[in-house]
């Protein structure tokens, strides 16, 4: 590759990376504005404040946010938990056993994944509202599965598919027993294929909006996106411009860290199976 | 939104045995639905029992705040849906928003996936990292980032681009239909564009090398290896990223809600169901708007693998 | 933002909310029952008031306050959507007046003893009365009564020569706003101010949205077609055509209407008076000129022709018990503390939101802080309410998507709207 092309591959790379970071620098730059900051029409505010955070964090919104903050996390790693369990065995089954049904699975996860979430709100709504998980945890987690179930059972099987499962026999056959061959050469090898499901699994579930707005109504389940809309100024009539940019960042936080920690496993997760032939 | 990504390609076969007694055959479907079912009903349970649920209560005009005139009235609600202008024109936002930000997305998706795939390794891991936060990013918070930045009031896109004639420091770019449409466009393609790219560079890498050094020698272009060559070998990983796109971007609600509510015709068909039903409390109305938008999902991926002969058998990974 | 008070605010308000987390564990058990009080955002005055009538009940009951959304047709979904399961948590909310009848007919207000309801009605302005009453009873308790004025910079109207102590209509004013070389702010966003405003025109051309009301959705007679509502939507589109209508008015409300006037850029406005506590807040802060509010004029809201008094908007905040509550009789007790005099006086002076109750205005303290307390008084005997209906969310929808963007309203429009609402009213059209 020659010196002049390099240097343009690197431009490119440095123009992808601005463009995937602009927005977020903005709405960073717009949480550190004061209310009357916010309109002075630049990117970067004129003074830097924290005003917008202490708000949210503990000022008259902190009793809007952090218990959605709250909701968002504890509802969002229980399904991301409970998506693992459940497609750690059926992605199992379908990697290493040969049963009817296999391809009935498969299609039902991808019919799943392109299932208007819309559609399945309304009767959601109704049914919820009849057996009382309206505006509660499990109300959310169980639609979330709808979500994330999909998608960590077509993950898993593609990782789980790539394991040497010849391993677990030759480890027998070196005398250890069935429990010992299955911890000490299988986890080790699926465990990062089940981590990297449940990172993916959690974002899905992270980034719900249409259930949190539809299935739930005060503090008691309320997630984050749901709660966004919902900040307020002095009066009803005010804007909430900068409680609400702050409180993204927020949320922003959590999958800025797991893409920085774990970018590599991410993309190896979203891609699997299309890279290696 | 996201979706599962599937993998692309025929993945080695399981080691388990095809043949052998029949009792082990048995005892491994036994084992298989006892290991797979659970999520499986779960699947169901979330899913195939709404949808029953919904194709239900279409059948009824049914309003929540007034239970008791609740009545059967067989296929009236399609009837209002079908012969209502709104719905169609719903129909058309959310199909001009699909194709807009598909086509663009599709074609800076293979830019961006170009940029990737030659960076130098040194700065591969940063170029990485980058395009994975707009995929990770909340979509709502994605929404509400472009809506500030284009707001009247909140923005910098007036001041900063003044200069290009028709901006103006009044611009209110969520004031008509042309404009709202164009920024919730930028919104979906700046989100999800990395998604398509990262689907795009394993579909690169799976072009052979053999193939392309050959086409070298032949003396083809870099145009004519990338059209003869790159894209032929790559289209199924073209094609499914196609597809879980487009059904995705049919789906659009989010940035909507957030950007406009609806405001100068920009309701997509989500939005209409979401306002017969939640905020109206129409749920016999509501109802059949969202068993019609499911039949449109159902019908786009139909024509998709029919028409397009999207593989999806080898999509899945099966045989 | 009112620095001074907020912190504080925030403190009573976190405290309510830990009191009321840690009553809500211990529900079944032993101690006085907690009354769930859903909440429009405020600048936390209502949080205030919880705390303080907790502690005037003696330990007969608590308060614990839960805030609902922004917009109040959001507000109306939340709470509607919990109501319709019979949610027994909801024991007092803060209910916008227009959405009060949907709430009645639906039987979802736990209904009024007669004592309660002599006592909280006793020397409250009519208007707040009316908004509180569906099919001739009273179903909900007044709290704080709301009102537009017309505020104007007084150096605008000296440079328009226009005398703003006498009526003006929305024709004289567009002529003001030419002269002085300025801009008029209101609010043609596409939401419930879009209506708020309709409603305002149409009332004052001597119309109503709805001519006939009944409880029978198909046998609601509109009044968009008639002469009122004719000339109402030409009032709507001459000013939305008038080029003093300011930068994105079909995208303004409230906030922005209030940033225009504070900027300069607009020297008249309707709106809430929200926005003397905001200006206040805005000069303690430093962020706006004193000079800028010593500028500030306030009047009755324009006219629609010189010779049919104005009709401004009317909103506020009325209280309903809910039927399924646990405790209705508690809950009610709750609500005649909520609403007493006292506190009413104290919400307008922290929270700039306007007493239902007569005496209120007089108050000298108040006065002090809001000289336009008199026109405020003035303005809600006035008011006139939006249409009164349990579709009113339909209506209130169906006009918002026929008259947005307000320079599109032509004189087909009266006739578009009536056709829209009776064909979603009838279940033959989506929304």
């Amino acid at each position: 590759m020659s010196a002049k092309e390099r240097n343009w591959w690197i431009v490119a790379g440095v123009v992808i990376v601005l463009y995937a970071l602009f927005p977020i620098a903005w709405i960073v730059s717009l949480s550190f504005k004061a209310p009357a900051d916010i309109a002075n029409g630049q990117f970067l505010p004129t003074v830097f404040t924290w005003a917008n955070y202490s708000q949210i964090l503990t000022g008259d919104a902190a009793a809007l946010f952090l218990p959605a903050l709250r909701n968002s996390f504890g509802i969002c790693l229980i399904a991301t938990f409970l998506a693992c369990i459940l497609s750690m065995f059926a992605a199992y089954a379908i990697a290493r056993l040969d049963f009817k049904g296999k391809k009935l699975i498969l299609s039902t996860a991808l019919a799943v994944a392109i299932f208007p979430v819309i559609s399945i709100v309304t009767p959601l709504f109704n049914l919820w509202r009849l057996i009382g998980l309206y505006d509660t945890w499990p109300g959310l987690i169980i639609p979330y599965l709808s979500l994330t179930l999909p998608l960590s059972i077509w993950t898993m099987s593609a990782f789980f598919r790539e394991i040497p499962w010849e391993m677990e026999q030759a480890a027998q056959v070196d005398g250890a027993t069935s429990w010992q061959a299955f911890r000490k050469v299988i986890v080790p090898l699926a465990a990062p294929g089940v981590f990297t499901t449940a990172i993916l699994a959690f974002f899905l579930a992270w980034n719900d909006f249409v259930y949190g707005i539809s299935l739930t109504s005060t503090s008691a389940a309320r997630p984050v996106p749901a709660a966004l809309g919902l900040f307020s100024g002095a009066s009803q009539f005010e804007d909430p411009t900068g409680a609400t940019a702050a409180a993204a960042v927020v949320v922003t936080i959590p999958v800025i860290i797991l893409v920085l920690i774990f970018q590599r496993r991410i993309v190896s997760g979203l891609t699997n199976g299309a890279v290696k032939g | 939104m996201t979706t599962t990504v599937p993998p692309t390609t025929t993945a080695p076969p399981a080691t388990a045995p095809s043949t052998g007694a029949s009792d082990r055959a048995r005892g491994e479907q036994r084992l298989g639905w006892m290991l797979a079912g659970p999520a499986f009903a779960v699947m169901l349970l979330v899913t195939a029992y709404p949808i029953g649920q919904a194709v239900y209560q279409s059948l009824f005009a049914y309003r929540l705040t007034d239970p008791e005139n609740r009545r059967f009235v067989g296929l009236n609600n399609y009837g209002v849906v079908l012969s209502d202008a709104i719905w169609w024109q719903s129909i058309g936002v959310t199909v001009l928003i699909t194709v807009i930000t598909v086509v663009v997305e599709l074609i800076l998706g293979f830019l961006l996936a170009l940029v990737m795939a030659n960076a130098l390794k040194s700065i591969r891991p940063v170029v990485r990292a980058a395009i994975l936060l707009p995929y990770a990013i909340i979509t709502v918070v994605s929404a509400f980032a472009w809506q500030f930045a284009f707001d009247l009031n909140s923005g910098f896109v007036n001041s900063w681009f003044s200069w290009i004639p028709g901006i103006s420091a009044d611009t209110d770019w969520f004031g008509s239909f042309g404009s709202s449409i164009l920024v919730i466009c930028l919104a979906e393609i700046w989100k999800t564009t990395p998604f398509i790219s990262l689907l795009i560079l394993a579909g690169l890498a799976q072009v052979p090398d053999v193939l392309q050094e050959a086409a070298k020698v032949d003396g083809a272009s870099w145009w004519q290896r990338m059209w003869k060559v790159t894209i032929p070998n790559m289209k199924a990983a073209i094609m499914v990223a196609l597809l879980f796109r487009t059904l995705d971007a049919f789906r659009v609600f989010d940035s909507i809600f957030v950007m406009t509510a609806g405001a100068n015709g920009t309701e997509s068909v989500s939005f209409l169901a979401y306002r017969q039903t939640i905020a109206r409390l129409e749920v016999g109305l509501g109802s059949a708007v969202s068993v019609l938008l499911f039949i449109a999902v159902v019908l786009i991926a139909f024509g998709f693998i029919k028409g397009f002969k999207v593989d999806l058998s080898q999509a899945r990974g099966e045989k | 933002m009112r620095r001074p008070w907020r912190s504080r605010l925030a403190a009573a308000a976190l405290a309510v909310v830990a009191v009321g987390g840690l009553a809500a564990c211990g529900s079944g058990e032993s101690g006085p029952p907690v009354l769930t009080w859903y909440t429009n955002p405020d600048d936390g005055g209502q949080a205030t008031i919880a705390q303080k009538c907790t502690a005037a009940a003696n330990g007969r009951y608590s308060i614990a306050v839960s805030v609902l959304p922004r917009e109040s047709s959001e507000q109306r979904q939340q709470l509607v959507r919990r109501l319709a399961a019979n949610d027994t948590s909801i024991d007092i909310m803060s209910l916008d007046p227009p959405y009060i009848p949907e709430y009645a007919q639906a039987g979802f207000l736990a209904p009024i003893p007669p004592d309660v309801a002599a006592r909280v009605t006793e020397g409250t302005v009519q208007s707040a009365i009316d908004g509180a009453t569906w099919d001739g009873k009273l179903v909900t308790v007044p709290f704080w009564a709301n009102t537009q004025l017309l505020w104007y910079k007084k150096s605008a109207a000296a440079a328009a020569g226009i005398d703003m102590s006498q009526p003006v209509t929305w024709d004289q004013l567009i002529q003001a706003a030419e002269k002085a070389n300025t801009n008029i702010a209101a609010q043609g966003r596409r939401a419930e101010s879009l209506t708020v405003w309709f409603n305002a025109l149409i009332s004052s051309a001597g119309g109503a949205v709805i001519a006939q009301n009944s409880t029978d959705p198909t046998q609601i007679q509109l009044g968009l077609d008639s002469p009122a509502g004719q000339r109402a939507a030409q009032v709507m589109s001459d000013f939305a055509k008038s080029g003093r209508e300011g930068a994105a008015f079909s995208t303004a409300g409230e906030d922005e209407s209030v940033a225009a006037f504070e900027a300069g850029t607009a020297g008249w406005m309707v709106n809430w008076p929200f926005v003397w506590s905001k200006a206040k807040s805005g000069v303690e802060g430093g962020t706006l000129q004193q000079s800028v509010v010593d500028d500030y004029g306030w009047a009755i809201y324009p006219r629609v022709d010189a010779d049919k008094p104005a009709a401004p908007p009317y909103g506020g905040i009325n209280l309903g018990v809910g039927a399924f509550s646990r405790h209705p009789d508690l809950a009610y007790e709750a609500t005649e503390c909520i609403t007493s005099t006292q506190n009413q006086k104290e919400y307008f002076l922290t929270n700039g939101n306007p007493a239902s109750r007569s005496s209120v205005f007089s108050d000298p303290e108040v006065l002090a802080d809001f000289p336009m307390a008199p026109t405020i008084e003035e303005s809600l005997q006035l008011a006139a309410p939006r249409p009164q209906t349990p579709y009113y969310s339909e209506v209130s929808g169906s006009i918002q998507r026929e008259y947005h963007p307000p320079a599109s309203v032509s004189p087909a429009t009266g006739a578009d709207a009536t056709a829209l609402i009776q064909a979603v009213l009838s279940g033959r059209q989506l929304l």
